[in-house]
């Protein structure tokens, strides 16, 4: 060999080899799983909506109740319009839609309750029916920040715009084994039939530290050791059923116009 | 030739109970006790380290002669690390809710002892094909004493073994009480400590 393993240039030379081959390696198998990674997202999605709007799932096939009882509309927030032009809304991406300037709008300080740093201009919402084609509940995406991190959810309302059908969170990096309640069905549970807005329209909805007091419509228990996820919890409420979240597209829904 | 064909039955064999690298050398304990906790997830991550400690032996032993002495441990991180995180990709993809489970203990295959032992103590000196023996020996040992205490602490803690009902618990309407330690970490601690003792008894009645 002409250059010797133990010297400076070999050394070089073999680190940069391994680390590109085991680079290959990876992003190998990434691009093979990658097509398998989508359509698991997507049917995460597609049940996450479904839990959120309560459907019962047991036994069922959820990609059919879906398509079935599911209609994904994108929804612009300012207008409160729905975006009837876009293709396949089950391809819209919220996050890059967030994250990129020319789809989103950045929030002051003062806005920003859920502390998202910038907005996107539009979010997908699921109107979710039943048999007879009632409308039976809206599942509207939220985010915002807890303790460590952005945490992802649904929150199903009933049709009258207020009452909580059911809520899910799907992703969060809170700390492990205190952040943990998100995903817990009984803590989830405390939130059906609870209302978001008082009788004047302010958005009232609370995590209580201490646990909520009985017959409080707007309050659930907060859990001890994890305030500020509760806390990141009821600040995204508030944002994303305020002024700079689904207020305009309420509106029109109420006033039925879309 | 023939002392060549024992010497390999023997490195095969020998981890599984003699040699065990959990209850011998006391090594990748870590995630012996945080995963043993049901059958299932036991099986699953004996796969992975069986999966990672073959590759890394069989890459490792071939690449031996190239590995300049320098660099050497940190070459074999690089080989471990790779294999764990393709192992990580792969799992998410094949069984997402076990791997969730699992969570970050695949991911801390890379600081198992018995891998970066095997990779240092063995593959870098020795041929790819005895390399490999190795590693399926060293994985069948971690894999015994995995399973050997899931099977104690799956069968005590939920009355259950691989989800199927075992023991009938009182909580289910049955007899049995079922005895919550057994789910907890500190359980798998006093397992391995009876079955290091066990194997260290026989070993020494053995000569």
């Amino acid at each position: 060999m002409a250059i010797k393993k133990d010297s400076f240039v070999g050394t070089m030379i073999f680190t940069v080899t391994l680390c590109l081959l085991c680079s290959f390696m990876i992003t190998g198998t990434a691009e093979i799983l990658k097509e398998r990674k989508l359509v698991k997202k997507r049917d995460e999605l597609m049940r996450n909506v479904l839990i959120a709007a309560d459907v019962d799932l047991n036994g069922q096939d959820f990609r059919a109740l879906f398509k079935k009882d599911v209609k994904p509309l994108l929804v612009s927030l300012d207008s409160g319009d729905v975006d009837t032009s876009a293709a396949n809304v089950m391809d819209f991406d919220p996050r890059m839609a967030s994250i990129n300037p020319e789809t989103s709008i950045k929030l002051e300080k003062k806005q920003d309750k859920a502390k998202i740093k910038t907005r996107a201009n539009q979010v997908r919402v699921f109107k979710v029916f039943d048999d007879k084609g009632e409308l039976t509940s809206v599942v509207l995406p939220i985010y915002g920040k807890g303790l460590w991190s952005m945490v992802y959810g649904f929150v199903a309302l009933k049709p009258d715009l207020n009452t909580i059908e059911n809520v899910v969170f799907y992703e969060h990096g809170e700390t492990p084994g205190i952040g943990d309640f998100l995903n817990d069905t009984e803590w989830t549970k405390q939130w059906h039939n609870k209302q978001i807005f008082d009788e004047k329209g302010k958005v009232s909805f609370k995590v209580v530290k201490g646990g909520a007091k009985e017959g409080d419509v707007h309050g659930i228990d907060a859990v001890s050791g994890a305030t500020m996820t509760g806390r990141g919890v009821q600040r995204s409420i508030q944002f994303w059923f305020g002024s700079d979240g689904f207020e305009a597209f309420f509106k029109k829904l109420k006033a039925s116009e879309v | 030739m023939s002392t060549q064909t024992i010497s390999t039955r023997e490195m095969l064999t020998g981890p599984i109970f003699a040699n065990n690298p959990v209850a011998m050398q006391v090594l990748g304990v870590c995630s012996a006790l945080a995963v043993s906790n049901s059958m299932q997830t036991a099986l699953v991550m004996t796969l992975a380290v069986t999966f990672v400690l073959v590759f890394s032996n069989l890459i490792i032993s071939s690449i031996r002669s190239l590995i300049p002495n320098s660099v050497r441990i940190i070459a074999q991180m690089t080989v471990i690390a790779s294999l764990v995180i393709v192992v990580d990709m792969v799992l998410q993809d094949v069984a997402y809710e076990l791997s969730r489970q699992l969570s970050v203990f695949v991911g801390l295959i890379i600081t198992n002892c018995i891998i970066m032992g095997r990779a240092e103590a063995f593959a870098m000196k020795n041929p790819p094909h005895l390399a490999v023996v190795d590693a399926v020996g060293n994985a069948m040992g971690y894999g015994v004493i995995l399973l050997g205490v899931a099977f104690v602490r799956e069968l005590l803690g939920s009355g259950t073994l691989f989800g199927h009902e075992i023991l009938q618990t009182v909580e289910n309407g049955g007899w049995y009480l079922a005895n919550e330690m057994f789910k907890l970490p500190p359980s798998a601690f006093f397992l391995i400590g009876l079955m290091i003792w066990s194997i260290n008894v026989i070993q020494r009645k053995r000569g």
